[in-house]
């Protein structure tokens, strides 16, 4: 049917079907790809645009009711080509992160300020409680929602500064292209994978003739007998495990096991029941009971094993005066990012181009290689801007089968995951059955602990390993343990594979290790605080892995910034509980270390600065920011140590063919490691503008009209990039700069030094637990983190937000089933309500190895807040919960108990 | 999603002609079937779209003190309508606490009343499921059912009824009001959703092509008004469906009940209205007592239907809860975390 409506404020004719979504009509049909969509099904509020001024999912409205309707979308706020004054807010304070809801949330908000200029914060977390972020944490938006009128005030200098996100705009606008905005026409043809809706199950395709005459469309069914090269694919160099499309066998539900290849209206025309696939099940092997092996490599289903060992644990345990035991455990959790995997690929000459989210261009490249059979260097991945990630897309998604496609096809192919698709095919953190004992003599000193984890890998390897060799090392928590014995196993079965997610394995240990210091000090008489003060990790301490810390190790300083706070909290919850009721507070205190960058591996990153014959400066940058900001620190960063303002700089960022190899982002590692790379790079490129000049290290540098002046007193050098000679990536002078973090191999005892650097942090909650009906509120959240340095502020409280976000859902809602959480109306992630006042104090005492003294704050951010609220239960209703997540059965079974 | 045929009739008349065609499925505010297509638990031939009827989106006062709904009216548009508000606060309470205010936006009345239930083994074609393809079986009773029915079930179905709204309009003898093939009838709210038995397939009592046209509640309804509310265990702090919930509506004389009301959501494949409870508080003293016996009464016939057990504990609990708040009195205005049993957050409150 033909539709006339106004859009932004102009009148607009389209052909479309009446029931297509509006979400589509804008984004295919219209082009404004300002409108995410997050789920399809009204859940995640990311398609949020205004019809008649309201605010309505537009996955959700047919396009025949939005005829003759007023629309309102991203792309209608900016005024004049500048941003309006909520945009601005935003940007300002940091509210948009990864970028992905940040439309859905400014539709929201400008629906609920055209009727409440001036909201309160209740009135803020009503309008935009139907929109899910899960990267900032929710407070920066409601912040910049209730200052919508304030002052943008000025920004001077690059370290330290609050600078708003190099890449802000084109994310407030709905400018800026993730995964599926960024689909060329001519990429049409797609890829529909077909999934095993069993855990484990022969299979036997049947023939797709009948399948492709009766539908045109259908250009080919690609099977396991397709792939060119590697069928299998994995993180380790060794132990490749996971199939492109699996060959007869699955081994996990939502396994592809053969792909269909079309356009977009055919495949989707096609039950699922139509493709010939006969499925004979197997018997599952689960997490619980075990089950024949899955892998012949992997005997007893084990793929690995960790240990830290130090000295003597039953010595340790025969001195103490206090002995505590806990056994915990966790389930599945999904990244839950807002932006579905999407890209495409073609095939260029005899290489492969990928376009696509994705947080580890380098390692996509080497393993596209290896499936197409091809060498690296003829693959060029081209990353979009990432809607999140978490540690989600550090593994393949779209890219083997849109490769293979495009490869075999010559054509162009993309391919786009729903919601329930990207659930079901992605990886989750670890479930973990932890049996842990910590030991303490009579003045609350640690004598021993020991930790047993097995991890619950699924059915490939991913970053089984990178869990199972982390968490050893940080089982005891940030604390000076004489003797200590820390293994780990992680274990196939056939749930989803487990992969990176957030603090690899670190926050299910810290559950137990921080229940086990609350457990001892209420055998010693001592206050929790005191008891993780008296034992904590600081400059000169000794590590369980014999590693001497240095200046860089802050959690004394973390915990004495804290104390005020935390025993304001005390005494808020006890003065709260002297009075009668179903209601009771607590609060709980916990700890977290956590070593930045890959355990005893190298791990290095590269960058290059240049000035053109333009004299522009370019900052060449291979970390993807994956919203945490990294673009706008390596800026920061490299500014500073060129000496120049950060708006001096340009940045190109992120592309296999015009970046060096940042490595992943991943392990909390960019600011650290490739904030080191971009220090050294910028100091190289001053370095080489100063020797020119023939100037001082205390020279000025500025940029300015194409030339480069360099300032020394009353003396100023003029160089003109235009008359110098162009090398061959077209700069006249460059600085590179390369960091791989000090760091040795750990021995058979897991001794040895696996981190150059680590970040620490306490966090203190506040909750109120109804004892009738087993609710738990968080009220309040105070976080001190070491930082070392922030680099912005603004960035780093942002991260630490979005980290204590996901560690409140780790605790009371998030748990993935298999095929019974494929959305996220059943799989709850919090919402703007859930998330408490935050306070966040920055604890700056420079590592001696960062750049500027910055250290990594992602994982670090969520690793304490689960075990904080799980002791301020504890504390509440003196009973102590040991499975995530705390939902109402499980503290009504507590308080039980 | 299949290709279908798409009509926009002028008339209710109309409409019901469209919608005798095998296949043919009512289209209003879409939220509940565009989900559903997707995920190809239904795949209808025939969308007959019926948003543009006109006059089904009023609210009419009627001679008795009650109230009719076109059945068009949009969620948010009810529950901020303040007249509707006073009379019936409990319902917008129950409206308020329900899906986002994006959703509450476009949904209507009447699609509201017909949402299917979330149970995933519905939405999931690889699992048996005997509402969604008769005879096939029930993996919901091995499987995940820690949210399955308590009360009400059979073998052959455990899955819930999702809605909040439908909790307090059964409590309060609401009325719906259909237009189909055979002329206008009217059925009881309670009676509109079924029991699974042996048919679970058959959700309502609607017979094929039949349309909801409106929504009554009687004026002796509103008679409630100062002692109602609706209470909703979730198990985050906005925008998830109820482990249980509860509407409690009392009228009080003195400090004895002389009538109530209570319904229970979340715990069987309809909203649950507990009669027998309610006998069990009139006439007697408002207190813990009384409630106690009346929670008991609610949940006599409850038993769990797999590892759902802490649901009938959780339910008395919360009707207790429910109808202590409702003798302390209906709120001024409606909280600002519609239907929490927490104490309502400081700050702003919704002006229904």
């Amino acid at each position: 049917m033909t539709l006339r409506l106004r859009l932004n404020g102009r009148p607009v004719q389209a052909q479309a079907d009446p029931a297509m979504r509006l979400s589509d009509l804008l984004r295919d049909v219209l082009g404004l790809t300002g409108t995410k969509i997050g789920c399809n099904a009204g859940d995640c509020g990311a398609c949020t645009v205004l019809l008649d001024g309201r605010q309505v999912c537009a996955c959700l409205v047919p396009a025949a009711r939005a005829e003759g309707c007023d629309i309102r979308t991203v792309e209608g706020l900016a005024e004049g080509g500048a941003l309006n004054a909520l945009q601005a807010a935003f940007l300002r304070h940091g509210a948009a992160q990864c970028g992905i809801c940040t439309p859905g949330m400014l539709m929201a908000a400008t629906d609920l300020l055209a009727r409440l200029p001036t909201p309160t914060e209740a009135q803020v977390q009503d309008a935009l409680g139907g929109v899910l972020c899960r990267c900032t944490g929710y407070r920066k938006i409601i912040d910049a929602v209730l200052d919508v009128a304030g002052p943008s005030p000025p920004v001077a200098g690059a370290m330290g500064a609050r600078l708003p996100k190099v890449d802000g705009p084109a994310k407030l606008t709905g400018a800026e292209r993730f995964g599926a905005d960024a689909l060329p026409d001519e990429a049409f043809l797609t890829i529909r994978a077909i999934r095993s809706p069993h855990a484990h199950a022969r299979f036997t395709l049947g023939d797709f003739a009948p399948l492709l005459a009766a539908h045109p469309g259908l250009l080919r069914v690609l099977t396991a007998a397709d792939l060119p090269g590697a069928r299998v694919f994995g993180i380790y160099p060794t132990g490749k495990d996971q199939p492109v499309l699996a060959d007869g066998l699955v081994r996990h539900r939502g396994e592809p096991v053969c792909a269909l290849l079309g356009d977009a209206a055919t495949l989707a025309g096609i039950p699922e029941g139509d493709v010939p696939v006969a499925w004979e099940p197997l018997p599952e092997v689960t997490f619980a009971a075990g089950g024949p092996d899955l892998h012949a490599h992997a005997p007893g289903n084990v793929l690995c094993r960790g240990l830290v060992a130090r000295g003597d644990p039953a010595t340790g345990f025969a001195a103490a005066a206090a002995r505590a035991d806990i056994a915990t455990a966790t389930g599945f959790v999904e990244h839950a990012y807002i932006e579905p995997e999407a890209g495409y690929a073609r095939r260029v000459g005899d290489g492969m181009e990928v376009v696509a989210c994705t947080q580890t261009p380098y390692m996509d490249r080497d393993e596209i290689a290896l499936i197409l059979g091809i060498p690296p260097e003829r693959v060029r991945v081209i990353p979009t801007a990432v809607g999140g990630g978490f540690g989600g897309k550090l593994d393949l998604s779209i890219q083997p089968l849109a490769c293979v496609a495009a490869w075999l096809t010559l054509r162009p192919v993309r391919m786009v995951y729903g919601r329930g698709e990207s659930m079901a095919a992605s990886t989750k953190r670890h479930p973990a059955r932890i049996a842990a004992a910590a030991a303490a003599d009579a003045g609350g000193r640690l004598t021993a602990f020991t930790f047993h984890g097995d991890f619950d890998t699924g059915a490939y390897a991913s970053w089984g390993p990178t869990v199972a060799n982390r968490v050893p090392v940080h089982a005891m928590g940030p604390y000076a343990v004489p003797h200590v014995r820390c293994t780990t196993a992680a274990l196939h079965t056939n749930g989803p594979p487990a992969g990176a997610f957030r603090g690899f394995g670190v926050p299910q240990a810290a559950i137990a290790g921080e229940a086990l210091m609350d457990m001892l000090a209420a055998q010693l008489g001592l206050d929790p605080w005191d008891i993780r003060r008296i034992n904590a990790l600081g400059e000169g301490s000794t590590t369980a892995t014999g590693q001497m810390l240095g200046a860089g190790a802050a959690l004394p300083e973390c915990l004495d910034a804290i104390r005020p706070r935390w025993q304001a909290l005390r005494q808020e919850a006890s003065d709260f509980n002297r009075q009668a009721g179903v209601l009771r507070r607590g609060a709980g205190l916990a700890c977290m270390w956590y070593g930045i960058g890959n355990t005893s591996m190298s791990n290095p990153s590269e960058m290059v600065i240049g000035i053109g014959a333009d004299g522009r400066c370019t900052l060449f940058s291979g970390a993807v920011d994956i919203g945490q900001g990294s673009n706008t620190i390596m800026v920061q960063i490299a500014a500073e140590a060129l000496g120049v303002p950060p708006e001096a700089l340009n940045l190109v960022s992120g592309d296999t063919k015009t970046t060096r190899d940042a490595g992943k982002t991943s392990a909390s590692r960019q600011s650290f490691v490739s904030g080191n790379a971009a220090r050294l790079a910028g100091a190289a490129l001053r370095a080489e503008i100063l020797r020119r000049a023939n100037a001082g290290p205390e020279a000025m540098i500025m940029l300015h009209d194409g030339r480069i002046s360099v300032v020394s007193g009353d003396a100023a050098t003029i160089l003109d990039p235009a008359a110098m000679a162009p090398d061959a990536e077209g700069l006249v002078l460059r600085g590179e700069g390369r960091f791989d973090p000090p760091t040795t191999a750990l021995d058979a005892h897991g001794q040895g030094i696996p981190y150059a650097c680590y970040a620490f942090a306490a966090q203190a909650a506040l909750v109120e637990v109804d004892t009738a009906l087993g609710t738990v509120r968080v009220l309040r959240i105070v976080a001190a983190h070491d930082v070392g340095r922030a680099v912005n502020p603004t960035l780093v409280e942002g991260q630490i937000h979005g980290g204590i976000a996901q560690g409140l859902g780790l605790a009371l809602m998030e748990e993935y089933l298999p095929g019974r959480t494929d959305n996220l109306h059943d799989y709850l992630i919090p919402t703007i309500g859930d998330v408490p006042e935050i306070e966040t104090i920055l604890v700056e005492r420079p590592d001696p190895l960062g750049p500027y003294g910055a250290k990594g704050v992602g994982e670090p951010a969520l690793v304490a807040t689960a075990p904080a609220i799980l002791n301020a239960i504890a504390d509440a209703i003196g009973a102590r919960l040991t499975r995530v997540p705390a939902t109402p059965d499980r503290v009504l079974a507590a308080l039980a108990r | 999603m299949k290709v279908f045929d798409y009509v926009r009739p002028a008339s209710v008349a109309e409409a019901i002609a469209a919608a005798a065609a095998p296949g043919a499925v009512y289209l209003a505010g879409g939220t509940n079937l565009l989900d559903l297509m997707k995920g190809e638990t239904l795949r209808p031939d025939r969308l007959v779209d019926v948003t543009r009827l006109p006059g089904l989106d009023r609210i009419e006062w009627l001679g008795d003190g009650g109230v009719r709904i076109g059945a068009l009216v949009r969620n948010a548009a009810l529950a901020h309508d303040a007249a509707f508000a006073t009379a019936y606060p409990a319902v917008a309470e129950a409206l308020l606490s329900g899906a986002s205010a994006q959703l509450r936006n476009a949904a209507t009345v009447g699609g509201n009343l017909l949402q299917r239930t979330r149970c995933a083994y519905f939405h999931d074609p690889a699992s048996a499921c005997n509402k969604r393809q008769p005879g096939a079986g029930c993996d919901a009773r091995g499987g995940e059912n820690r949210l399955h029915a308590v009360l009400g079930w059979s073998e052959a179905c455990i899955a819930t009824h999702p809605s909040d709204f439908c909790v307090p309009l059964a409590a309060l003898d609401a009325v719906v009001e259909i237009e189909g093939p055979a002329g206008r009838r009217e059925v009881a709210l309670e009676a509109l959703h079924r029991l699974p038995g042996d048919t679970p397939e058959r959700g309502t009592a609607l017979a094929p092509g039949e349309l909801i046209v409106a929504l009554r509640l009687p004026g002796e309804a509103a008679g409630f008004a100062a002692h109602a509310r609706y209470l909703k265990v979730r198990e985050r702090t906005s925008y998830a469906f109820a482990v249980v919930s509860a509407a409690a509506a009392l009228r009080l004389e003195g400090g004895r009940i002389r009538a109530a009301r209570l319904a229970l959501g979340g715990v069987a494949a309809r909203p649950w209205r507990a009669r027998a409870a309610e006998e069990s508080l009139v006439g007697v003293e408002a207190g813990e007592a009384a409630f106690r016996r009346a929670a008991e009464a609610a949940l006599a016939e409850a038993r769990p239907s797999g590892d759902n057990a802490f649901k009938i504990e959780l339910a008395r609990r919360l009707v207790r809860r429910a109808l202590a708040l409702a003798v302390a009195g209906t709120p001024a205005r409606i909280p600002a975390l519609p239907a929490s049993p927490f104490p309502s957050v400081a700050g702003a409150r919704h002006d229904a």
